[in-house]
């Protein structure tokens, strides 16, 4: 997640669910937890018995409404309004927390003098260029580092999210000014750009009264500081926005602002979106990404050689000054022997990117008929993906499709069940793709881990065989490596090179010759080439071949054979709610909350006895608490480093943000965002209304695909008067593979619907239960309408403005069914994180069906279970 | 059977309830019973209607803003969207229990009702006998269901699937009397919190009324039980067995009179 | 243990303020089968206290009115258990009726009433065709069975066969049964004891031979039922208040008041009574009133058991029934 990883140090939730506990205020704002985190919820519930204040914020209200203290309805798409408006009340009351904003922060830092914020340029930053619709960030760099030292101009598209590649500088070359009064040191900047985001431009903006804004927030501002703290949760409702990742982004300077970062029961719960989506980042299955957050090399960024690649990677100081430990054992883990200093480790077998080949290029290339194969595994994108009737399109134009699933997903039966081919678009004589459908096995078919939202990897054994055909995804993925390398053993030809060096061999087990994961985990964990023993942390790696590790962060995970720290299960006690350091591994290094060092003031005490987490102890010389150090254990409070210091060794003893260079959380980012070092509000790429605050309607920096078949509505369409948001609800599962196929969560909620305030319906003449028709450019569905008071209308800009929800789990096949809500969604790219923009588009929407006889898509319906009433 | 020194039953906080419905599907897996149907009912996010003989445990959603739109400033715990878990209330005195015929209904050795399902024919009684409606007979297989508390979970000292998955504790299960002590702390909590409407339903001043002497399987609500679709003050039918009998009797004795008069008569 | 008054705000029953999927309580399943049963249980009982007071308290000439009452129990009762058992879910277990005897259930006492009742009229009808040499070999020495003593044992089983299936729809929670409990009773087992009376009038005056007195013995007696009939539907429509909404209005209030008042009581109040004023024959008066009695006597078991539907699936019904003030809380 880039928002955190560039503002804090690493892409992922800084807290823990049960740490939540703790909060004496928790922000529920972009997320419906309750509904998508139930199990999660559970310690929102145990802080409000506490008596914490419980606030959601959202377009709706949900059952996490429900359950909350404030309940706060937003237009979507205007959460950057309301955070930065909250930034500004906590600057202009002078209410954040001084002393941890001065120690911990980059406020005091001083920026270029050929800055200029988008105060000067009405919505602009310096150094934009329209005709490629990017930005030079040379002028955002803190005074004296415009060139960035150390590390070269970067374009294109690399992973610089989760905390490196951000130029700065190490602490001890910055120019600050600690009384915080010269015009250009961060926190004035700061100050500047959000001036006005005042309570009235809320009300304008979001459709939040003022006084609502103002309780909400003194009610935060009144529970942070040393003695109280404040929580933020948000999900994928900030995230899946042209502007997501700065919304997070707002999010976490307000945190540094207010000294929630690192603080028992403060910090930002992030959470994601499936059970092992940050092990997907993590270990990642993205094309941007290597193991650990170290991005892939890139041809645009002049990677020609690992030297090259490590220069853009590496920082003076901080943990990133590691980078070529963590990159050479990668390199040896997958290439063993045929990773060796003469060969760059086999640096030119790793893929190089050329070019934007993230989820929404991919589709478009293959509605272009520019993809001949697809493996989906997992993913059912005829329903989960973006503009899904296009993609289905696309579906049609490839040469061979292999789901690999659980049921005939959508994906699996777009060539005969999909609403193009029922209404007789596409007929299925016409589709020449070769559709393989693979069984897989569930969750207790198969041993393996999932990592869920607060980094906790936990280890699961597998129970029963699968049945019949179906295979785990290792099964899979271990034997077509297998197949592949005996098909590529005999070739002399460069290209196949890296699959001939791939270490590939897995002990196997059983009859179905299943790998054996814990060797996998093993291999994850690292060892010691020499001896193949186990590395103890990622401290342990060396960049000299000698170490060998699949993932540095997981490292740790499996220390000594027979030891799988995932599969640990120590339910307690623990002294503190949120560190169960028994109960699973939590990377780093089993730390449970991240960036803890804050949770002690400079000198190494706590901020305050109610608050203490993790504090110096003198006796013994270390960092000892609640929680593992987020820290290097022996390093005193004290501690300054020499001018040449490196690495670690280069922060001082109070400088809790390890990952980024200059130790110091980040209120500016001046490397590694693409669309601004501060977050700005700019409207969703279809809004119905203008930018209030500034000339530049949208992220000019947002990737978009303007085309016949993926057009976009313009501002204030009238033809599209209502803001759509789509959404998910406890019953089901993404896209639906999971739930809608079993009886008991599809009998919950059978049916795809779309949620329409009062207001709007009885407007337009919609009784509850009818039929209504939802449209955009992209297309037009028919599903029923759930008429209910709690999506209302909001006075924005001085008009009513309607919101419309729908979730976007259903599709035509299973036993829950519905229209799919994606056929109106549209490809439009925030930039930092490539996510798609799912939650405010604009709408049109009458009652009555799609057709005026028999629909392509009748929902299933049977008759209840009643009791025997049928013999009369 | 007799009841055993330990009375079981459930607490059901209805203010903690986040309507996540894990408690139906819970339910549903360890018994083994069959889905419903498919019906979108457009009544709130409640879709299972009601208790039956396959669902056990349903939860109901009541939408409370009356046309108006959801406040800012919210009463705690649970306002405007009610959410309750609603169960087979194990009554002390059971209307089901004493309406069937066969003995299938019994009540076990942790006073909570169960019907055997060997034993069971399916008559039906106890369907209309129930103050609560809770259970109805199966079209699989003709008998009559409702909720065991788990009793094959209970006899091997687990805790009912529902209570388990419950993720905020809004059912608790445990012996009655400490479960009730807790509900009245807990009253007093919410009361103190503004909650005025805090109620407990169960004991013998509501739900737990008219010769029911008390629910095993109780609640915690915040508004009239008739908006959780409740009865406030159910009785126990068959204390009306015998002055029904006693009455037909009278009739029978006036009836008799007035037959032998009519043929004596010459 | 400690007591928490409850809130200040509880009044009486009153309507939740958001409609919900489903009624409060369920009803039961029980449609033609159990009505027929209702109605033909009520006829064999009915019709073995008819015979028996014929029998004991009648003249001579109303020996045919015992015989065709005997036969008339027998004959109505056979189909009975059938209709119950194929009314149960699980048919095959219809014993299981037999092992526990509860006596705060009806339909346990029913079950254990039905084998008495049965075993009593099967014995009476036997002993009456042995009586009408219908019998031959060893079975003819009932003939000299006891009669009189069995029919005057079995009367007070007759009576619990005609009236036992109203108290079995009032102990349960359906408002509108269950608010009348003390009335079903009565009114179904004034009804049975009417359709009874009909139902004999009925073959006695498709027979021939002239049988004016007996005939007029079982008219008096009809009327005395159908009064007391009268007097229990009025009873309960004042007794339910509200709640007798569905026996009061609609589809069952117009089958209620022309078929089981109109047809079943009135009718052939009327007939009798002008019959002979109109000239109109006999024979005919006696079957047409005793058709229109055993109609008025069907949609009477017909229109409460459907009532009880429909006051089942109404919730306020149940709330108000199910409402009102608590009792005194039991320290």
């Amino acid at each position: 997640m880039p928002g955190l990883g560039t503002r804090l140090g690493r892409g992922g939730a800084t807290t823990t669910l049960m740490e939540l506990a703790n909060s004496d205020c928790i922000v529920v704002m972009g997320s419906n937890m309750a509904e998508n985190h139930p199990v999660g919820f559970r310690f929102v519930m145990k802080a409000k018995t506490r008596g914490a204040t419980i606030i959601h914020v959202d377009p709706r209200f949900s059952r996490t409404s429900a359950m909350a203290d404030y309940f706060v309805p937003i237009r979507a798409g205007s959460d950057l309004v309301f955070l930065g408006a909250l930034v500004s009340y906590v600057l202009e009351r002078e209410a954040y927390f001084k002393e941890y904003v001065l120690a911990y922060t980059n406020a005091a830092a001083i920026v270029s003098d050929e800055f200029e914020d988008t105060e000067d340029l009405d919505g602009l930053f310096s150094g934009f260029d329209p005709g490629r619709g990017t930005y030079t960030t040379d002028s955002w760099q803190y005074a004296g580092s415009e060139s960035g030292e150390g590390a070269p101009e970067h374009h294109g598209q690399d992973a610089q999210s989760m905390g490196h590649r951000q130029g700065g500088s190490r602490p001890n070359d910055l120019s600050t000014d600690p009384t915080l009064q010269h015009p250009r040191c961060v926190f004035q900047i700061l100050k500047r750009h959000y001036r006005r985001y005042t309570p009235e431009m809320v009300e304008e903006a979001c459709g939040v009264p003022k006084e609502q804004f103002l309780r909400i927030a003194e009610t935060i501002v009144d529970n942070s500081g040393r003695e109280r703290t404040t929580a933020f949760a948000y999900a994928v409702a900030w995230t899946q926005h042209t502007t997501g990742t700065q919304i997070i982004s707002c999010c976490a300077i307000l945190q540094l602002l207010l000294g929630n970062i690192g603080r028992p029961g403060g910090g930002i719960m992030a959470l994601r979106g499936h059970a092992t989506i940050q092990g997907s980042t993590d270990i990642p299955t993205l094309y941007n990404l290597l193991p650990g957050y170290l991005p892939m090399p890139s041809v645009q960024d002049g990677h020609r050689d690992l030297a090259s690649y490590l220069e853009g990677v590496v920082t003076p100081a901080g943990g990133w000054f590691n980078a070529p430990k963590y990159m050479v054992s990668l390199l040896k883990a997958w290439y063993g022997e045929g990773a060796q200093p003469a060969n760059d480790f086999g640096f030119q077998y790793l893929p190089k990117l050329a070019g934007d080949f993230s989820f929404q290029p991919m589709l478009l290339a293959m509605k272009d008929g520019r993809m001949r194969g697809l493996f989906c595994m997992g993913q059912n994108p005829a329903v989960g993906a973006q503009n899904a009737r296009l993609v289905r399109q696309g579906l049609a134009r490839l040469d061979w499709l292999v789901v690999r699933d659980i049921f005939e997903t959508e994906t699996a039966a777009f060539w005969k069940d999909a609403p193009e081919v029922l209404d007789g678009s596409i007929a299925p004589s016409e589709i020449g793709t070769e559709v393989f459908l693979l069984p897989a096995a569930v969750t207790p078919e198969k041993d393996g881990s999932y990592t869920n939202t607060m980094r906790l990897v936990q280890y699961h054994d597998k129970a029963v065989d699968p049945p019949g055909d179906a295979r785990s995804e290792a099964h899979f993925v271990y034997h077509l490596g297998r197949r592949l390398r005996e098909l590529y053993a005999d070739s002399t030809l460069d290209r196949d090179r890296p699959i001939q060096a791939l270490t590939w061999e897995y002990p196997t087990h059983g009859p179905l010759a299943e790998p054996d994961v814990e060797a996998i985990l093993a291999e994850i964990n690292g060892w010691t080439v020499g001896d193949r023993r186990p590395v103890r942390s990622y401290q342990d790696l060396r960049d000299d071949g000698s170490t060998a590790c699949g993932c540095w962060i997981y490292s740790g995970i499996r220390p000594e054979p027979g030891r799988n720290r995932a599969r640990e299960r120590q339910a307690g006690p623990s002294a503190s709610e949120g560190a169960y350091l028994g109960w699973g591994y939590s990377w780093p290094n089993n730390v449970r909350v991240l960036y803890n060092r804050a949770s002690a003031d400079p000198e190494g005490r706590p901020w305050s006895e109610r608050k203490r987490y993790v504090w110096w102890s003198d006796d013994e010389q270390r960092w000892t608490g609640l929680d593992t150090p987020d820290f290097p254990p022996t390093k005193a409070p004290g501690y300054q480093p020499a001018a040449d210091a490196t690495g670690l060794d280069g922060h001082s003893g109070a400088q809790p943000f390890l990952m980024l260079a200059e130790g110091l959380g980040r209120l500016f980012v001046p490397k590694g965002l693409k669309d601004g070092p501060l977050p700005t509000h700019y409207e969703p790429f279809e809004s119905p209304v203008s930018n209030p605050l500034y000339g530049q309607q949208v992220n000019p920096a947002a990737i978009g695909h303007a085309r016949a078949d993926n057009a976009y509505h313009a501002v204030a369409d009238a033809r599209y008067p209502h803001v759509l948001t789509t959404y998910r609800l406890t019953e089901h599962h993404t896209a639906g593979a999971m739930s809608r196929w079993v009886p008991w969560l599809a009998e919950l909620q059978p049916e795809g619907f779309a949620e329409i305030g009062t207001e709007l319906a009885a407007s337009l003449g919609i009784d509850n239960g009818d039929y209504v028709v939802i449209s955009t450019a992209r297309g037009a569905i028919e599903t029923r309408a759930l008429v209910t008071d709690r999506i209302a209308p909001l006075t924005v800009g001085g008009r009513r403005l309607h919101q419309v929800g729908m979730p976007w789990h259903y599709g035509y096949s299973g036993l829950a069914r519905g229209a799919v809500a994606n056929d109106l969604t549209t490809l439009v790219e925030d930039p930092d994180s490539f996510i798609h923009e799912a939650k405010a588009l604009t709408c049109a929407l009458r009652p009555g069906r799609l057709f005026d006889d028999v629909t392509p898509m009748r929902p299933l319906s049977r008759a209840r279970e009643r009791g025997r009433g049928g013999e009369g | 059977m007799t009841p055993g020194p330990k009375r079981l039953g459930f607490l059901t906080d209805a203010t903690l309830c986040i309507g996540c419905k894990a408690c139906e599907v819970a339910c549903k897996q360890w018994n083994q019973l069959p889905m419903d149907g498919l019906e979108l009912t457009a009544n709130s996010y409640d879709n299972t209607k009601d208790l039956g003989a396959s669902t056990w445990r349903h939860v109901a959603f009541v939408e409370r803003f009356d046309g108006a739109r959801p406040s800012f400033d919210q009463p705690p715990f649970q306002s405007g969207w009610l959410m309750l878990s609603d169960v087979c209330k194990h009554c002390v005195r059971a209307g089901c229990m004493e309406a069937c015929p066969t003995g299938a209904i019994i009540r076990t050795e942790f006073d909570t009702v169960v019907i055997q399902q060997d034993v069971c024919n399916g008559c039906g009684y106890c369907v209309p006998a129930c103050p609560f409606g809770v259970p109805d007979l199966s079209m699989f297989d003709g008998k009559a269901h409702k909720c065991t508390l788990c009793y094959d979970r209970l006899t091997d000292g687990l805790e009912p699937a529902c209570a388990k998955s419950c993720p905020t504790d809004s059912i608790q299960f445990g012996e009655v009397p400490r479960l009730m002590e807790r509900a009245r702390n807990r009253i007093e909590e919410l009361r103190r919190l503004g909650v005025s409407g805090a109620r407990i339903y169960g004991d013998d001043e509501l739900g737990g009324t008219g010769g029911i002497g008390g629910l095993n399987a109780f609640f915690v609500l915040t508004d009239e039980p008739e908006v959780y679709n409740l009865p406030a003050n159910p009785k126990l039918p068959q204390d009306e067995t015998l002055p029904g009998l006693l009455s037909t009797l009278g009739a029978a004795v006036l009836l008799g009179v007035g037959l032998i008069f009519s043929f004596r008569k010459r | 243990m400690r007591h928490v008054p409850q809130p200040e705000s509880r009044r009486g029953p009153r309507r939740p303020a958001a409609s919900h999927g489903a009624p409060p309580i369920h009803k039961p399943h029980w449609k033609w089968l159990i009505v027929s049963y209702f109605f033909l249980g009520g006829l064999s009982g009915g019709s073995y206290v008819v015979a028996t007071v014929a029998e004991l308290f009648g003249h001579t000439d109303d020996r045919d009115t015992v015989r065709i009452g005997r036969y008339l129990a027998l004959l109505a009762l056979v189909p009975c258990p059938v209709l119950l058992i194929l009314d149960l879910g699980r048919p095959e277990r219809f014993l299981n009726m037999l092992r526990v005897v509860k006596l705060r259930s009806p339909m346990s006492l029913g079950t254990w009433g039905l084998v008495a009742y049965g075993g009593v009229a099967a014995l009476s009808a036997a002993a009456q065709a042995g009586v009408d040499g219908l019998l031959g070999g060893p079975a003819r020495g009932l003939r000299s069975a006891p009669r009189r003593l069995i029919g005057a044992l079995g009367a007070p089983l007759g009576f619990f066969i005609g009236g036992y299936t109203g108290v079995l729809l009032g102990a349960t929670a359906v408002p509108i049964w269950a608010k009348n409990a003390r009335l079903l009773g009565p009114l179904f087992l004034s009804s049975a004891l009417a359709v009874s009376c009909a139902a004999i009038s009925l073959v006695l005056a498709l027979l021939p031979g002239r049988r004016e007195d007996a005939l007029a013995r079982l008219r008096r007696a009809e009327t005395a039922a159908s009064a007391c009939e009268l007097a229990a539907i009025a009873a309960i429509h004042l007794n339910s208040g509200s709640i007798g909404r569905p026996l009061a209005s609609g589809r069952l209030g117009r089958l209620r008041l022309a078929g089981s008042v109109g047809l079943g009581i009135l009718c052939p109040l009327a007939l009798h009574a002008l019959g002979s004023a109109l000239g109109l024959p006999r024979r005919l008066v006696a079957v047409v009133a005793s058709l229109a009695s055993l109609v008025g006597g069907f949609t009477l078991k017909y229109a409460v058991v459907m009532a009880g539907h429909a006051s089942a699936d109404d919730p306020a019904a149940t709330f108000e029934y199910a409402g009102g003030q608590p009792p005194a809380p039991v320290r």
